[in-house]
């Protein structure tokens, strides 16, 4: 589920479309974070950085987890910490794990093909340098 | 400026910011966001680094209150939530400016086919359709309603029919504007 961000030409702008497709695969990868058990928000960052180089703007995860939230995919309660102040830890709902396993399915079929139909771009690309 | 003071006047300006939203909302969004920078800075990041990953607090602010917006919106019947949210949208995505648009167009037309129903109780002379020649010239109620060629057709019809249809239009704007900020929640958490 790696979403590595290609270094853009030079003086190009990073692409509007990229930041759409990598803001849809956001709430993707935060559900995906919660698969194992609950985590609060630092740690669903820190999750998501180490395993899927998916490094985002911190103040774009907590929204989308307030309304995961009032969608009714997730669940918070707050658990006392030994930090000295209580955490907001998230977990998934019934309806999330089943949500996050029809995105996964879809997710896995839709980039299978893609990657398919990349293949002779990327090699193609190769052969000009 | 203190680590603390820097905080706290972030937070302020959090909570400022996020004020549409209820109070029991706003106050735990707030202790989230608290938790974050005060985790994050004593895990060794400075306060500063901590602050701008997170944005000004008013953007952060305005991301919340956007997805609060839509999603009450969308679940509601009043015209001026619905086109207030629309304009939300219009903001963000050419999408958005469409259904803005139509959705404008959708509430001044069918407020005016009511106008025109009732026009026709107190203002009878001035309400109706006329036709000139085979052809429908005005339709409406006007401040000077006399054209010497053409005839009215409606009559009182006028009444039912523009009631229905105003009220149809009305119907459908409003369902259409639903429709189209519940599917602009959806893709934006769906690929």
């Amino acid at each position: 589920m790696a979403i590595q961000r290609a270094q853009p030409a030079e003086g190009e702008q990073p692409d509007r479309w990229e930041a759409q497709l990598r803001k849809g695969a956001v709430e993707m990868a935060a559900l995906a974070s919660l698969w194992q058990g609950r985590l609060y928000g630092l740690e669903i960052i820190r999750f998501l950085e180490s395993h899927s180089q998916l490094a985002l703007a911190e103040g774009t995860i907590y929204p989308i987890l307030n309304r995961l939230k009032a969608e009714g995919l997730l669940t918070s309660e707050w658990v006392e910490s030994e930090a000295g102040h209580p955490r907001k830890y998230y977990s998934l709902t019934d309806a999330g794990r089943q949500r996050l396993r029809l995105m996964a399915e879809a997710w896995t079929s839709f980039s299978g093909g893609l990657s398919r139909l990349l293949e002779p771009v990327l090699t193609k690309k190769e052969k000009h340098q | 400026m203190t680590t603390e003071m820097q905080i706290d006047s972030y937070l302020t300006a959090l909570r400022l910011h996020l004020g549409p939203l209820t109070i029991a909302e706003r106050e735990e969004i707030v202790r989230e966001i608290g938790a974050h920078i005060r985790d994050s800075v004593e895990s060794g990041a400075s306060v500063e680094s901590v602050l701008a990953r997170l944005g000004p607090a008013e953007e952060l602010a305005a991301q919340y209150r956007d997805g609060v917006l839509i999603r009450q919106a969308s679940r509601s019947f009043s015209p001026v939530k619905l086109l207030r949210a629309a304009l939300r949208l219009a903001t963000k995505s050419v999408f958005g400016i469409f259904v803005f648009t139509c959705g404008l167009f959708g509430y001044s037309f069918g407020a005016g086919l009511l106008f025109v129903a009732l026009a026709k109780i107190f203002v009878p002379s001035h309400t109706g359709a006329w036709v000139q020649d085979g052809r429908l010239v005005a339709a409406g109620a006007f401040e000077y309603g006399y054209l010497p060629q053409a005839h009215e057709v409606l009559g009182l019809w006028i009444i039912p029919l523009a009631l229905t249809l105003g009220s149809l239009l009305l119907l459908l704007t409003n369902y259409l504007i639903r429709k189209s900020l519940r599917l602009s929640q959806r893709w934006q958490s769906k690929l």
